[in-house]
């Protein structure tokens, strides 16, 4: 090996090293932080979806401390059984593996909001396909089990200014008051292209705007909205048979 | 005026990165809808900028000329991934706000620019002053943008409301459009002030 490439090779060899411990590293130092800034922001959500206002009205988000309260005293979570919708009694997603809790088809999380030792609001995980990426999110229930309280979409990679919208307060505060349970069954939830106005002029208690655009991102929502709803359905059927 | 002061205050406007040689336009674009969005970027890159500048500075004898570009680039990348990390880190709604727009400072043209054209042939003290000349007006100019496209857009300025509720905002300023127009603006005045500029 001449010289020359000798120095190159170890020059190319050393800026590797550095620059991969550096940065394996930084993010060592910084995964816990990240974590915990990740699951903060999940449980802002689960409260957003509560309806729960998680602004003040400079804007800023609600605390750390104040996110932690309403977890301790409103909301408690409960595990369903993937296949059957059935109660696992005892089972808190503390004790699952975090990969195991995302596979829907093992582990349904439910989110009870109580209110005077009553349940007053269901809220559960929603996430699917968009255009680009899998969109997360949550949607609250009222204590009816068929009417949307409110619902968010949070993590997500759909287009700036297209389908990115659907995080926007516009998009997600028309689900308020939407049916998804209907006559006994499940109701076939829709986005609609175009505004629900011009294809419904009756209008339509399980449908809301759609976004210009982005209607494969939207066309996404309204399926793993559908799909999930029918998912926890199965336990909701046996608390309506209760009541 | 003397020649360090220069380096300094050139970019800022007769020589600026984005109004006279047009560079750095994606991010421009992208990040101005708000002005903290804005800001936030203008202190990423003018850390990464004035990094990688005095780096590769020291660097400038030992990196091997065939390889001068790639080693450029990984330094770049690294300071924008340490960025990226802290952000997610201490800042994360801003982090999500700014999403894939910090990963792309690594393809700024002005980063890759300055150390191509001043810092591998310049030593690391001018080459300090020229990233930070060059950050500020790059930052100068996506400022004024995001002022701009935010009063026009959401009638706010940092989330403050500075037009009257009852103003609706144009959500042309909003979107991309909005961006060439007012960058275009702005590029007019600059080139039609700049005494010196040429163009051919």
């Amino acid at each position: 090996m001449r010289k020359a490439d000798r120095q190159l090779f170890v020059f190319a060899l050393s800026v590797c090293v550095v620059v991969s411990a550096l940065l394996s590293t930084a993010a060592t130092v910084l995964k816990e932080r990240q974590e915990r800034e990740v699951e903060l922001d999940r449980k802002r959500n689960v409260l957003q979806a509560f309806g729960v206002d998680v602004r003040d009205e400079a804007g800023r988000r609600i605390s750390a401390e104040r996110v932690e309260e309403y977890f301790a005293e409103n909301i408690r979570e409960v595990i369903l059984e993937g296949q059957t919708g059935e109660l696992i009694e005892g089972l808190t997603s503390a004790e699952l593996d975090p990969r195991d809790l995302r596979d829907r088809e093992r582990y349904l999380p439910l989110y009870l909001w109580h209110e005077d030792d009553e349940v007053s609001r269901y809220a559960f995980p929603i996430s699917g396909q968009g255009l680009w990426s899998t969109i997360h999110g949550f949607l609250a229930l009222e204590d009816d089990l068929a009417t949307i309280r409110g619902v968010t979409f949070y993590d997500h990679g759909e287009t700036p200014g297209l389908g990115a919208e659907i995080e926007q307060d516009w998009f997600q505060s028309q689900f308020e008051g939407k049916v998804l349970y209907k006559d006994g069954e499940p109701a076939d939830f829709q986005v609609v292209k175009g505004g629900v106005e011009r294809r419904y002029p009756e209008g339509n208690p399980s449908a809301v705007d759609g976004i210009s655009g982005a209607t494969i991102t939207a066309d996404g929502v309204a399926d793993f909205i559908n799909r999930d709803f029918r998912r926890y359905n199965r336990y909701f059927e046996t608390i309506r048979g209760e009541g | 005026m003397g020649a360090r002061t220069k380096i300094v205050t050139d970019p800022l406007s007769d020589n600026n990165p984005i109004t006279i040689q047009v560079l750095g336009i994606c991010s421009a674009l992208a990040i101005t809808i708000q002005v903290e969005n804005a800001f936030v970027m203008a202190c990423a890159l003018t850390f990464v900028l004035t990094s990688s500048n005095v780096i590769i500075s020291l660097l400038r004898k030992l990196i091997p000329g065939r390889i001068r570009m790639i080693v450029e680039i990984s330094i770049i990348a690294a300071l924008v991934v340490l960025v990226d990390q802290t952000l997610r880190a201490f800042f994360f709604e801003l982090s999500r706000q700014l999403s894939i727009f910090v990963a792309l400072i690594i393809t700024n043209c002005i980063v890759m620019g300055r150390a191509e054209a001043f810092a591998t042939q310049h030593p690391p003290g001018p080459s300090l002053l020229d990233g930070l000349g060059n950050s500020i007006g790059y930052s100068v100019i996506i400022i004024l943008v995001a002022t701009g496209r935010e009063i026009l857009g959401s009638g706010t300025w940092y989330g403050i409301r500075v037009l009257p509720e009852a103003y609706m905002g144009n959500g042309l300023a909003v979107l991309a459009p909005g961006a060439f127009l007012i960058l275009g603006i702005i590029i007019w005045i600059q080139r039609t002030a700049t005494s010196n500029f040429k163009d051919d």
